[in-house]
């Protein structure tokens, strides 16, 4: 009877269920062939609607994860193959081993940074963003830089190249209200000036330039003034040049919390 | 207006923590795992007091993201409460509950649950489940270092909240249910490299390797609760988990130290002072992984510095916590049959014919043992030592198999016993010798962990096994209020002050939830937001 009853072990992290072991990857995941193989069939079946190298147009951007689903592998395989019913994108015909290499090629274009050959020198890089690029000034890599734009020690660990490319050069269009400039005025006069992390009705965070949190209820302030736009430069295109520009991505690219899987 | 002004906080939250605001103990802030070294949880807070108990309300709540049987003790700083799970922290507006910022790292291996986060300079720091130590500025939640100090594929996870002491940070490994070999490492807080390492299972050759007939390397002993610390004497005890293979000792004859075990140990060095193993060769898995609440109190007309343990193995123990002397034990919890007392010197003193069969063995308590990681809390008003405990008996069974570590082999099982589902029971203890002041019987399904905490205000705030927040009376456990959370929970309240407001904190399985004393709402003036496009 008691066999029934499940099984019960109370030491440090096992009372939930186990962690499911990691499905093994296809083959084709990550192969060179693979992926040119992919390219080409991209180029013919895909690339119409979503760009010859995914950056989208009647179709989604593929390239950059935060604008579309995160699927896994098998996701992707699955929405190839079946294709998305009520939109236009249609299923596919090819076999099961072709569509593998699809899924190689859309992987190795929105995989980290830190996961793809990103050509530059990260050497050169380095000195842009703390030197000339003036990135230093805003972000933090490792705890060393600026306070008040996001911190970037694992920006190519999270992010497609691509994408860290399009946050450069036009940080306007992220979506979102926080890290942009704010300044709020008390009853009493007083300023509150810095970033935004925060904001309803009812409340703000603000990060000043020193890193100092200012928690602060509107039920105090007389005037919230919010920049809709991001307080990055947005003159990367003129103040680098194109291999200074590429030596910054590949710097970008190796900042990760974690080394690449399969030691890249 | 003028109420208007008072409401606005701007505080330039830049101050740094330092060891000796930890030192202070819980007061506005709540820094480390425990509120404070001794492990009390005893908060100096009184606005919220057995006279007003009743007027509690809930004031916030955050749901965490994906979150699942949250095991967090939130710890709030200068208004801001920084939280954990799995593989993330979150810092919020502790008045508030909105979030400031966010840390997740997907690419940390296995899974589990994560205990807490602790606080030092402008750092908070917590552990990965794969074994990482990460640092990270406490103001934007950027990461500054991370340091592998364990290994995965050698059995090993991470789960405890660290703590800080001086400039390290102490922290364990969980994994012993399926081998692996325990250890305590402290890391410097600024460096983050490894100041010193203490395996709690002493390799072959070792002194205390002769208590072990194989399995030296796989024996467990893990360190996944967070301990305690003297500062006076300069001493950290932690607790020790089972050896391993949990259910069957015949692979491992002796005393398999230093198992099941709390160690005292010196915080500069990670030299163990001294050791009292409360379970010899545990077949039950009772990890002694409960808290060593740390008091200084008359025992037998002599005042001594005094532990308080309540231990799994369903005994109560008073130790001298600078010799590690055994002073005193009984009976923590009514069904215990495995062993029919201590001796003199603290062993127990076995029964024939409890330890786990082929067929299945009913023995008391259960595995979940007489008490567990809920934390105990001591009132120095009251003088009482307040425990949740767990009055339960299960069906455990052995497996001779040849133990094979990381394998999910734990050398047998435990299942609840249908005669004896079991109940909680929050007790309320003289401390020096553990003869019971008042208890309160839960009803339940017994699938919550609830712990306690204590505050001047003469309240004390535990969970039951519904769901509930319960506020106690702290004299007679007068039941003074109760809130329905809707989850099981898993944690322990903390409370802290802002703006001179106490609040009262606790995860639930998937959420935070914030209470605080009923204050009429003011209507809200909003002001003008001007957009900048």
């Amino acid at each position: 009877m008691w066999r029934q009853t499940f099984l019960i072990l109370t030491t440090g992290a096992l009372l939930l269920p186990a962690a499911e072991p990691e499905k093994p990857k296809n083959p084709a995941i990550g192969n060179p062939e693979a992926i040119a193989a992919g390219q080409k069939l991209f180029g013919a079946g895909c690339a119409g609607c979503h760009g010859t190298s995914g950056e989208g147009g009647r179709g989604p951007k593929l390239r950059n994860r935060a604008v579309w689903h995160t699927l896994d592998d098998d996701g992707i395989f699955k929405t190839i193959k079946r294709g998305v019913p009520g939109a236009d994108m249609p299923g596919s015909s090819l076999e099961d081993e072709k569509i593998w290499q699809l899924v190689a090629f859309v992987r190795s274009i929105n995989s980290p940074a830190i996961e793809q050959n990103v050509p530059g020198s990260p050497q050169a890089g380095e000195a842009i963003f703390w030197g000339k690029g003036g990135c230093g000034n805003c972000h933090l890599i490792r705890g060393k830089g600026g306070m008040l734009g996001p911190d970037l020690s694992n920006v190519g660990g999270l992010r497609p190249v691509e994408q860290i490319r399009e946050d450069i050069l036009t940080p306007d269009n992220d979506g979102y209200e926080t890290y942009r400039r704010v300044t709020a005025v008390t009853t009493s006069g007083r300023k509150i000036e810095g970033v935004l992390k925060n904001r309803t009705n009812y409340s703000l965070q603000i990060q000043d330039a020193q890193g100092n949190l200012h928690m602060v209820s509107t039920a105090g302030l007389r005037e919230i003034t919010l920049e809709k736009k991001s307080p990055m430069p947005k003159d990367f295109k003129s103040r680098l040049s194109r291999e200074e520009f590429r030596d910054l991505v590949a710097f970008l690219s190796r900042q990760s919390m974690r080394p690449a899987e399969g030691g890249k | 207006m003028k109420a208007l002004a008072i409401l606005l906080v701007a505080a330039a939250l830049s101050a740094q923590v330092k060891y000796e605001d930890i030192l202070k103990g819980p007061g506005a802030n709540w820094i480390t795992y425990a509120g404070g070294y001794s492990g009390q949880r005893h908060s100096s807070l009184t606005q919220i007091s057995t006279a007003n108990a009743g007027s509690i309300v809930p004031k916030w709540v955050y749901h965490v993201p994906k979150a699942s049987g949250l095991r967090t003790h939130p710890l709030v700083y200068n208004g801001v409460m920084y939280i954990t799970n799995t593989n993330r922290v979150i810092a919020l507006d502790a008045r508030t509950g909105r979030q400031i910022w966010e840390y997740f790292d997907p690419k940390a291996k296995k899974d589990g649950v994560n205990r807490g986060a602790a606080v030092l300079g402008d750092k908070v720091f917590f552990v990965t489940s794969d074994v990482h130590l990460v640092a990270l500025d406490r103001r934007n939640g950027a990461l500054l270092w991370q340091t592998k100090y364990g290994d995965p594929d050698k059995g090993q996870n991470a789960t405890l909240a660290p703590l800080v002491v001086k400039d390290k940070v102490l922290v364990g490994n969980a994994g012993g249910d399926t081998g692996m070999r325990g250890s305590l490492v402290a890391i410097n807080a600024n460096t983050g490299k490894e100041d010193w390492r203490l395996y709690t299972i002493p390799a072959k050759g070792e002194p205390g390797s002769e208590t072990w007939s194989d399995l030296h390397e796989w024996g467990g002993g893990a360190t996944w609760l967070t301990g305690t610390y003297d500062p006076a004497l300069n001493l950290i005890y932690w607790p020790t988990g089972n050896p391993w293979p949990d259910f069957y000792g015949g692979n491992r004859k002796g005393d398999n130290l230093y198992s099941a075990s709390v160690l005292a140990i010196d915080a500069d060095t990670g030299k163990m002072k001294w050791y009292f193993q409360f379970t010899p060769h545990d077949v039950h898995d009772w990890d002694a992984q409960a808290w060593p609440v740390l008091v200084d109190l008359p025992f037998r007309g002599q005042q001594r510095k005094l532990m308080l343990y309540g231990n799994r193995n369903g005994f109560y123990y008073v130790l001298d916590r600078v010799t590690g002397e055994y002073l005193h034990g009984t009976k923590l919890v009514d069904r215990v049959d495995w062993a029919s007392g201590l001796d003199d010197r603290g062993r127990p003193v076995l029964v024939a014919g409890k330890d786990p069969t082929i067929t299945g063995n009913v023995s008391c308590p259960g595995v979940r043992g007489a008490t567990n990681w809920m934390s105990p809390s001591f009132n120095p008003a009251t003088g009482l030592f307040y425990i949740m405990t767990l009055e339960q008996c299960d069906v455990y069974s052995a497996s001779t198999k040849e133990p094979e570590p990381m394998k999910g082999f734990s050398g047998g099982g435990a299942g609840r016993n249908p005669e004896s589902p079991g109940r909680f029971v929050l007790r309320a203890l003289e401390p020096t010798t553990g003869k019971r002041r008042w208890e309160y019987a839960m009803s339940g399904k017994v699938d919550a962990w609830p712990g306690t905490l204590s505050t001047a205000g003469g309240v004390i705030f535990s969970a039951d096994d519904d769901g509930h927040l319960v506020a106690f009376d702290a004299r007679n456990g007068k039941v003074l209020w109760h809130f329905q959370t809707g989850e099981t929970i898993n944690t322990s309240p903390v409370t802290f002050a802002v703006d001179g407001k106490q609040y009262v904190s606790i995860a639930s399985s998937t959420a935070i939830f914030t209470f605080g004393l009923f204050e009429p709402a003011a209507p809200v003036t909003p002001p003008v937001v001007k957009e900048v496009p």
